[in-house]
């Protein structure tokens, strides 16, 4: 039986309802609030202005603006006194820092303009990150201009000079040294060197008290640790390299969005994505939640939390009893086809293949490193012997602390860059232990729940106003360096405890020392320090080899592991906790730039809510529709003992039958009253034993009589059930090589027959082919992860306002490039000649995923602009569709034009209007300064899009210019292209034949969306290539 | 006796606009002066009564014959050795710096102290108290308002014509009645005067009225076309910093102190530092003395005694000159270094400013104009020789048809060029 596809954007769009049907027709679906002045019969009648009285009004207002407008403003222009030799006013400085946050690190590049840093992008030099970053990475520069800083530091709620605190911390140090009491430095997991040598040299200075430093990651990794502990004897996590891996199999962790190192692995993974090489890697997903990692296996298999374990038990029986070695004891799982294919492709890539895990459980972790183990991977795909420092935090550790504070031994605490009031789990009952410790001083840098509840607070910079050194993996390393001096009263976290150990250096010098001492005479380039200290800040990393070839000895029980797995009961209901890409574990919750960021997957905005399988949803009675006069509805919901009344629920395809899951990191209680959006579930999170798992099975729920308003961002731009949207393929029909098979020409019938789409034409060629410059893109989805590190990129490098989640509710969102998500499954035409779908049921349940970045296509016959009536958007001779703001006149008959539907229009003056102040980050003078300032701020009533970063165009040909010299390919790259981290998008000169944007657009798997209109845009994609087996058409 | 009277109202009528031309000569006349000044005058001389290079030119007209001045100023030294003792003297008072022969006619001179005059004259109205600081106090009058004062002149006249058609027409009508009637009638009124007299002249009032409603277009259009536009702004700034001085008589390089303009965006209003390279032994300038030196120290924190600087350092707060609107870019480094367009092109004879004034108008037409005629700096440009060799062989036909590209044919006026 023929197969065919079918994609959707959402269950409205599978279920073809009524409503969907209705409002694809709709081009514009917002709601337009007319009824609210016209509708209210009374309030217009009692209205006392007349029309003559508004023609009044009208006529003095014109005349009033006229005159104003007469009026000579005076600007003032304020030099430098003493200018810096590196500034020059209009030219950018880029700085190679590190964003290192215990969740993400990556190596960066930040752009300053006089002197204000604007833009966060990947540093190509670090072999770690690889130029990569992701959203919550680029998003970081808008924190540092956050207005709910905290400004200076405070004692007890009261403004003190630091040299007043200072006296005062460092009496009480003296204090407790002098009894011997106990203090303790409870941090994120640092990778910092410098800062690990200055705890030591401060514990030094106060040898009588017992002083220990406490790493603590709310998403706690301490199971694998002990796991390697237990099978290595080395309670490290290993590194990873997934670029080598032929086969991955992942069992519930989200590498590709928070697991570890997530930019990292995204550059390693795709490298072997692109079918063009020799070999594409095979990803196998085992998990409860759609994530994004899951959004881009080759085979997913749901499967609930508690049957992780068991999975990879049955793994493990699978590939030893294939290797003849012996077998543990296993109890069934649901999942067990899928495990055979998953032993198989291992097996058959001994040695290039890995196992990785999500789970917090030690025994979990244990299996996963015996498969890794028996595979003969360690040393290839991943490495035990050069550890990485991303993740050191110890939940026994911090479950001692507790205790001791509890018993009153604690006698101070500082606690930096991490907010365990708001992460620990309920019963730990971590707040009524703080009350107990007499000095407790937070670094935060923001209030948090942590802060209210200490009585000295000694804020940290931002780390754009901070120096650092940082050791990701073993052999490398890289710096972070003040971009921007300090914009309040703050002090940077090692300072402080410098000024507290009466050192007479601060963290500059203090790190500059720990270098000269312990990397310099690890390298041979320079000759001197200075030139090697230069270096490195310029380079922003320093790689040294690493010389341990320990043989690696797995030495662990594994038959008590296993019948501890064996016990792990499944409930009827189970709920995961997982992080969401944009808020990650809570640290960047205060960022509009990410609450707007829509999910990966589940495209909403602005919120977390349970989520549930649309089967289940169904037979409970939860919508599964969202839009903006359809709201979600609601649970009552009771984890661990824990109660969450009246929280949203959402359907989402792929979810676990049986399962829930929800996303931590929201429900922060202190900040903005915008900005406190969803709820914390840290709270609810599993104590087991002396960890914390990241899914629970005590878990009871009902259905609560209240609707919810969910901003999604889902099925706000259909396709009109058009199939030219989206091109897949598998990699056998790939191979084989005939193009027409999966990526065939759009031909057009007519009378001579049928002719390609761009033969037949309305209008005369447009003539930018082979006349100076055609700027272009190729997008490859193939290497698209979804991951959304372009959307925040394109909003900061553009100045794109945020606009709040009722706006986005009503379809107003402003990002210029979204990310397309269409599921897909197959189906079976039921019989020649009948187009319905007789599967669907099934294919909600475990759907297929393509993401589809969409932004402007620069069509060169571009719809847009044969309908504007003002001329305010036109064609360039670069290929460019230009869009001229103060031409604009607000009519949208663009928009409506357009096909791709990607056009924006400034409902409100987001920069200036009230309604807006509380989100929009670029309202004050101090969130202001994140603007790029060649870039116009777009004004109210005017349409925007995507302009290809024309500014950084017009950058790139000035310099090409000035040095007399053609524009090198890759010297232009728009703000998403030099954000993604798997280098899906391409950006450079079709004309110029030597390009790779040229060469990628003439592939094979290169098509253009909707190509049948003939709009010709200069944005190609790349055909989508699974590695699966089944060869489709 | 009626048809003598309208006779005479109509020579009036033209007498007076005959008037008014030539008051409006006069006028330009004045302004010539002071354009004239201007070109020829002020590199050397002030118009009040400071020494700059040569004297202030206050009292000369007093002080010297109109003939002698004319003589003088088409060619001093002539004078000087003729051993005319006026001459000598201000030739030696004035360290023996030789007065360049000016290429001006009689007219010419007697137009720039016409102006001298005018100007002194204002200036001790304006500010009787600040009679040191005079060229640049009395000089803050905007071109602008200059061009509203030919409105205003034209207003008057017109009002002044009104009432005096209204009073011939009285004491005309007055005379009929006295010859028909033999007494005086009753007085009905200056309105219904003018309406009986309108009633017989129509075509005069057409024509009058037509001449109103176009004058009033025409002030309409062009204060339309002149909002925004502040061509000759010419704010006072916190130090009377005279271009004259440093660019025109020192003839310091533009790049020297607005370095930006060859590399960057903006061309920068220099730092105090930069004003040290020469101000650290120049504290005293010709005009001001130390006063307006003694700003950039204070800025600076610079001790002139000690030359030391301390820490108290405050930004100079310079009023901008030029504003382009925020949704317009606009990029120095591609007009000075790739399009190699002199900096007088926009900004005038800058050298001749002792305020920094707008000299373009920096409306968009304006910006398209030079677009259109503006030839493409392309020899010896690899990036232009790479784009011209991918140039079709038509296009370039084309392009080249006047023998040159120039910016619009490679898309210069294109809205993105500029705009986004």
């Amino acid at each position: 039986m023929d197969k065919t596809k079918k994609y959707w954007k959402g269950t409205e769009e599978l279920n073809n309802s009524a409503d969907f049907s209705t409002s694809k027709n709709n081009e514009f679906q917002e709601y337009l609030p007319t009824d609210e002045f016209l509708g209210d019969k009374e309030t217009l009648e009692n209205s006392s202005t007349s029309r003559r009285d508004f023609l009044k009004y009208l006529g003095f207002g014109v005349t009033a603006a006229s005159l104003a407008a007469c009026e000579t403003p005076v600007n003032y222009a304020l030099p430098y006194v003493v200018k810096p030799d590196t500034v020059t006013p209009g030219i950018a400085n880029w700085y190679a820092s590190t964003f290192s946050d215990g969740n993400d690190y990556a190596s960066i590049l930040v752009k300053t303009r006089e002197g204000r840093p604007i833009k966060i992008e990947g540093n190509k030099l670090s072999e770690v990150t690889r130029g990569g970053v992701n959203a919550r990475i680029n998003s970081s520069v808008l924190s540092l201009y956050d207005g709910k800083r905290i400004k200076s530091p405070t004692v007890d709620g009261t403004e003190y000079a630091w040299s007043a605190i200072d006296r005062t911390i460092k009496a009480d140090l003296k204090k407790i040294d002098s009894k011997g009491g106990l203090v303790r430095i409870l941090t994120h997991s640092l990778t910092s060197p410098s800062t690990k040598y200055l705890i030591e040299d401060f514990k030094a200075k106060y040898p009588r008290a017992n002083i220990e430093h406490i790493p603590y990651d709310a998403v706690s990794l301490s199971g694998m640790l002990k796991a390697n502990e237990l099978s290595f004897g080395k309670k490290v996590v290993p590194s990873y390299h997934f670029d080598n891996a032929k086969v991955i199999v992942s069992i519930g962790a989200d590498f590709l969005g928070n697991w570890i190192s997530p930019v990292e692995y995204a550059k390693q993974y795709a490298v072997n994505r692109k079918p063009e090489n020799a070999w594409m890697s095979k990803h196998f997903q085992f998990e409860t939640t759609f994530s994004m990692t899951g959004t881009n296996a080759d085979y997913r298999t749901p499967i609930k939390p508690s049957e992780y374990g068991k999975v990879l038990v049955a793994l493990y029986n699978y590939v030893a009893a294939k290797l003849g070695r012996s077998k543990v004891s296993s109890s069934l799982t649901s999942a067990d086809a899928a495990i055979v294919k998953a032993g198989d492709a291992l097996l058959a890539a001994k040695g290039a293949s890995i196992v990785v895990t999500g789970s917090n459980d030690i025994n979990e972790q244990l299996f996963a490193n015996a498969i890794n183990n028996l595979l003969g991977n360690y040393g290839k795909t991943l490495n035990i012997n050069t550890p990485s420092n991303y993740r050191k935090g110890d939940d026994e550790s911090v479950m001692q602390l507790v205790a001791d504070m509890n018993a009153g031994k604690v006698d101070a605490i500082f606690i930096a860059g991490v907010d365990p009031v708001y992460s620990m789990p309920a019963t730990v009952k971590f707040s009524e232990a703080l009350a107990k410790v007499n000095t407790r001083v937070s670094f935060a840098s923001r209030p948090n729940e942590t802060s209210a509840l200490c009585n000295f607070i000694t804020p940290d910079n931002h780390f754009l106003e901070s120096w650092n050194d940082h050791n990701p993996i073993a052999g490398h390393y890289s710096v972070s360096q003040p971009v921007i001096s300090n914009l309040f009263d703050t002090r940077q976290f090692q300072d402080s405890l410098l000024v507290w150990m009466d050192a007479e250096v601060d963290y500059f010098a203090y790190m500059k020392k720990v270098w000269e001492e312990k990397a310099y005479p690890n390298q041979t380039a320079s000759l001197n320090f200075t030139d090697f200290w230069n270096s490195v800040l310029s380079d922003g990393t320093f790689k040294h080899k690493v010389v341990v070839d320990e043989p690696v000895a797995f030495n662990a029980e594994l038959s008590n592991a296993a019948s501890s797995i064996n016990e792990n009961t499944s409930a009827e209901w189970e709920i995961e906790f997982y992080q969401k890409v944009g808020i990650g574990y809570g640290n960047d919750a205060h960022n509009p730039w990410l609450q707007e960021l829509p999910d990966p997957v589940s495209k909403i905005t602005w919120d977390n809510y349970i989520t549930m399988n649309p089967s289940d949803a169904r037979e409970l009675g939860y919508a599964t529709e969202y839009g903006e006069q359809k709201e979600a509805n609601t649970m009552n919901i009771k984890i661990n003992g824990v109660s969450f009344e009246g929280v949203p629920v959402v359907s989402q395809p792929g979810q676990a039958k049986g399962t829930l899951g929800v996303a931590l990191g929201y429900g922060r209680t202190i900040g903005k009253d915008d900005q406190i959006v969803g709820f914390n579930v840290y709270p609810a999170v599993t104590v087991a034993g002396k960890s914390m798992l990241t899914y629970s099975t005590d878990v009871s729920f009902e259905k609560a009589s209240t609707t919810y308003q969910i901003a999604t961002t889902q099925t706000h731009q259909t396709i009109m059930g058009r199939d030219s949207v989206v091109r897949e393929t598998t990699f056998g029909v790939y191979k084989a090589g005939d193009k027409d098979a999966f990526n065939p020409p759009h031909l057009l019938t007519t009378h001579e027959g049928k002719i390609k789409t761009t033969d037949a034409s309305l209008w005369a060629k447009h003539p930018v082919e082979d006349v100076g410059h055609r700027w272009g893109m190729t997008i490859d989805m193939n290497s698209c992860i979804g991951c959304g590190a372009c959307v925040t990129s394109c909003n900061s490098e553009n100045n794109v306002p945020v606009v709040g989640k009722d706006e986005v509710r009503r379809s107003r969102e402003m990002h210029w490039l979204r990310i397309d998500r269409y599921f897909s499954s197959e189906e079976e035409q039921k019989s020649e000649g009948d187009r319905s779908y007789g599967l669907m049921e099934v294919a909600e349940d475990n759907p297929r995923v393509v993401h589809q970045p969409m932004m402007c296509q620069h069509c060169n016959h571009a719809p847009c602009e044969t309908v504007c009536p003002v001329a305010a958007t036109t064609h360039s001779n670069e290929g460019l569709n230009q869009m001229t703001y103060n031409r604009c006149i607000g009519t949208r008959y663009c928009a409506n034009n357009c096909p791709y539907k990607v056009r924006r229009f400034n409902w409100f003056n987001y920069m200036g209007n009230d309604d807006f102040a509380a989100i929009n980050p670029s309202q004050d003078d101090l969130g202001r300064m994140v603007l790029n300032p060649d870039v116009t701020v777009r004004a109210r009533g005017v349409m925007e899009k995507c302009s290809m970063c024309v500014q950084r165009i017009q950058e790139g040909k000035l310099t090409a210019k000035k040095d007399s010299r053609k524009v090198l390919d890759g010297e232009i790259q728009t703000a998403c292209a030099s954000a993604c981290p798997t280098d899906a998008i391409v950006f450079g000169d079709l004309n110029d034949s030597e390009t790779i944007v040229r060469k990628v657009a003439d592939s094979d798997r290169s098509y253009r969306v909707i190509e049948e209109v003939g709009t010709e845009p200069n944005i190609y994609y790349q055909v989508k290539v699974r590695n699966t087996e089944e060869v489709q058409a | 006796m009626n048809a003598f009277s309208h006779k005479s109202i109509k020579l009036n009528l033209y007498g007076l606009l005959l008037a008014l031309f030539v008051f409006s000569t006069n006028f330009t006349n004045a302004q010539d002066g002071e354009k004239l000044f201007k070109s020829y005058c002020v590199s050397c001389h002030y118009a009040g009564e400071n020494v700059l290079v040569g004297p202030g030119l206050k009292g000369v007209t007093e002080k010297y014959e109109m003939s002698w001045i004319l003589e003088w100023v088409k060619n001093s030294q002539a004078l000087v050795k003729a051993g005319d003792a006026q001459a000598i003297a201000v030739y030696e008072k004035y360290n023996k710096v030789i007065m360049p022969n000016q290429p001006v006619n009689d007219d010419e001179i007697k137009a720039i102290f016409a102006y001298v005059d005018d100007y002194n004259a204002n200036a001790a109205v304006a500010a009787p108290s600040a009679s040191s600081s005079d060229a640049v106090v009395a000089t803050s009058d905007s071109a602008v308002e200059d061009d509203n004062t030919t409105y205003y002149v034209f207003f008057g006249a017109i009002l002044v014509l009104l009432i005096v058609i209204s009073v011939l027409r009285k004491v005309n009508y007055s005379l009929n009645s006295v010859i028909k009637n033999g007494e005086i009638e009753d007085e009905k009124g200056m309105w219904s005067a003018l309406v009986h007299w309108g009633a017989s002249n129509r075509k005069f009032v057409v024509l009058f009225v037509l001449g109103i409603i176009v004058l009033f277009a025409k002030a309409g259009w062009d204060t339309a076309l002149n909002v925004g536009v502040y061509t000759g702004y010419e704010p006072e700034q916190p130090i009377k910093f005279s271009h004259q001085v440093h660019a025109g008589a020192n003839k310091i390089d533009c790049n020297y102190c607005h370095s930006g303009a060859r590399n960057s965006k903006s061309a920068g209003i220099p730092s105090a530092n930069l004003c040290m390279n020469c101000h650290t032994y120049i504290n005293e300038g010709q005009q001001y003395g130390k006063e307006e030196i003694a700003k950039i120290y204070k800025a600076l924190d610079f001790d002139p005694v000690t030359k030391t600087y301390g820490d108290n350092t405050t930004p100079i707060k310079w009023v901008k000159v030029h504003n382009l609107p925020d949704h317009v870019y606009f990029n120095h480094s591609q007009h000075v270094t790739v399009g190699q367009i002199d900096c007088a092109k926009c900004h005038g004879p800058v050298e001749e400013y002792t305020v920094g004034k707008q000299f373009a108008p920096l409306t968009m037409g304006w910006c398209i104009d030079c677009h259109r005629e503006t030839k493409v700096q392309t020899e010896g440009n690899g990036y232009y020789d790479e784009i011209h060799k991918r140039l079709p062989e038509d296009l370039k036909a084309k392009y080249l048809e006047n023998g040159v590209i120039n910016v619009d044919e490679l898309g210069g006026i294109e809205c993105a060029k500029c705009h986004y």
